[in-house]
């Protein structure tokens, strides 16, 4: 396991920011007595979870799609929790069940042959019997009330939070696997990083006011930049990748990161929420802390089917 | 277009351990889950490593909520009278637990919030509002509460004073009582011992009592109080 690479740099990598981050937090909180506790926490926070990713991914196969099988999982949790929509035990049971399926279905299907045998084909259609069996739940127990509303919620909820994210998971069973998922794993933090930092540090203009006051157009600008690095400076895990495909990485993560964001923020902001939950320590809920990786994931998914292929 | 309202659980800010210690506890369906794995664990070992035997199940109400009462004597004890019932209504069954034992620590609070499904019962503060939460609990259809009105473990294994807490509960309403009695556990876990040995366990369950007639005032909480504790005594 260790043998890989890849792997092995991205360990010394994640070892490298840890160190220097909690170095520059150190100096600040107790050198230089500045006030950087939400920082702190937030470091603590990663400390938590980046062992947890680490030790999945090493662990192997298995043990990276369960992982990503159960945080889609608590993220569902954290949505159904904070709309309402886990009141309706039948959508929110047979959402937890497509997420289950899709979890078998990726581990069934047979690494190596990502998209063209196996079990892709019921991956992307898992979402037309997900939605199917959504719709029958007001038929089965004659409601209407309230009802266009559980649809709602439950499909966006599977689809969104199951099914997207899901695409991570399912990268799994491609070419180069470790290589494509600890690139998303870095680089669409990163890019969140970078657009707190520089909007911090430069942020003048405010970018949607209503959805995100604290993100600003030169911190969004920064992070659109550092997004389109990081695949040229990542480019050793993402094999078969030319120009083209670098830049539409780039154009992926530096965007689409932002993006997902943004979209969860339209969710909490309209339920009147600031955090989708409590669990992970300095940076709220699960669902807060993979936004982006739902929105990237799908999309990094299919252009690199698309234009390297996951063969 | 009116806008959706979205009611967000009521525990929503809290942390996930103060989600547990809150009661009454949000419905979570992955707690659930997990109450339900362990609970068809727990149900094959104590079989096989207890022998449990249930004698007098028919004596179980099934139409309304109801309080089972017993001798309390180890830790197996609720977890056994939960072993009673239909595995699909442990997630319906609340065993009070005393709060400054079993909602003090991290793994305390998520075992026997998660495992047990306890209801944290304030015994030393504030028992009269621990009591009001026992009285809604059993406001709805489904519910048992499991009571163990000694209000501690026994240190010899002998049946102590019920405390007239169950009669201000039950005295003039009709709620039905079950007494039950398990036999083995002093044996298998007693106070200060740190593993169950594998003695055999076994619950009678007596004839649901009612005390509609009785006033609600003390005399007929400590006359609820000494009948209970004659009926679980009679089946010892």
């Amino acid at each position: 396991m260790f043998a890989s690479p890849t792997i092995r740099i991205y360990l010394y990598i994640a070892a490298g920011i840890l160190g220097f981050a909690g170095t520059a937090i150190a100096i600040l909180k107790f050198g230089l007595r500045k006030n950087a506790e939400h920082a702190w926490h937030a470091f603590r926070g990663w400390l938590i979870m980046i062992p947890l990713v680490v030790g999945a991914i090493l662990l192997g196969r298995v043990a990276t799609i369960v992982f990503f099988g159960l945080i889609a999982l608590v993220g569902f949790t954290e949505f159904a929790r904070a709309t309402g929509l886990y009141r309706d035990w039948f959508v929110t049971g047979w959402v937890y069940a497509g997420i289950a399926a899709l979890t078998i279905v990726t581990l069934v299907s047979p690494p190596g042959v990502a998209t063209e045998q196996g079990w892709y084909g019921m991956f992307m259609a898992l979402p037309v019997y997900v939605v199917a069996g959504v719709l029958l739940m007001p038929i089965l127990r004659d409601r209407t009330k309230g009802q266009l509303q559980v649809i709602a919620l439950g499909t966006v909820g599977f689809i969104y939070i199951g099914w997207m994210f899901g695409h991570l998971a399912f990268l799994e069973n491609g070419r180069n696997a470790a290589g494509h998922i600890l690139f998303l794993l870095f680089a669409v933090p990163l890019t969140d990083v970078a657009a707190f930092t520089f909007g911090k540090m430069f942020g003048r203009h405010k970018m949607r006011p209503s959805i995100s006051p604290n993100k600003t157009w030169e911190g969004s600008f920064s992070a659109f930049l550092v997004g389109m690095a990081l695949p040229w400076i990542f480019r050793f895990s993402l094999q078969g990748f030319g120009t083209r495909e670098l830049i539409l990485a780039g154009l992926i993560v530096g965007i689409g990161s932002q993006l997902g964001d943004l979209s969860i923020s339209v969710i909490k902001r309209d339920i009147g929420i600031k955090d989708m939950g409590t669990l992970i320590e300095g940076h709220g809920g699960v669902l807060d802390r993979i936004d982006s990786l739902v929105y990237v994931a799908p999309l990094f998914f299919h252009m690199t089917r698309f234009f390297v292929g996951l063969q | 277009m009116e806008s959706w309202e979205y009611r967000p659980t009521t525990d929503f800010d809290k942390s996930p351990i103060e989600k547990l210690r809150t009661f009454p506890r949000q419905p979570d369906m992955l707690v659930y889950a997990l109450r339900l794995v362990l609970h068809v664990l727990l149900r094959v070992w104590i079989r096989i490593y207890h022998r449990f035997r249930v004698k007098g199940r028919e004596h179980l109400p099934k139409d309304r909520p109801f309080v089972m009462v017993a001798n309390h004597s180890s830790h197996l004890d609720a977890l056994s009278l939960m072993c009673a019932l239909p595995l699909l209504k442990i997630q319906k069954t609340y065993p009070a637990a005393a709060k400054d034992y079993f909602f003090t620590s991290m793994p305390k609070i998520a075992f026997s919030a998660i495992a047990v499904n306890a209801m944290p019962f304030d015994r030393r503060e504030n028992p009269r509002e621990s009591l009001d939460l026992c009285r809604e609990l059993l406001e709805t259809a489904g519910h048992v509460l499991i009571l163990f009105p000694e209000g501690t473990r026994t240190p010899d294994g002998t049946l102590g004073a019920f405390k007239p807490g169950i009669g201000f509960l039950t005295a003039g309403t009709n709620i039905p009582v079950v007494p039950c009695y398990l036999a083995g556990a002093y044996r298998a876990w007693p106070k200060g011992a740190w593993i169950p040995r594998p003695y055999k366990l076994e619950l009678r369950i007596g004839e649901a009592m009612t005390f509609s007639t009785l006033a609600n005032d003390k005399e007929a909480a400590k006359a609820v109080a000494e009948a209970l504790r004659d009926a679980v005594q009679a089946l010892s």
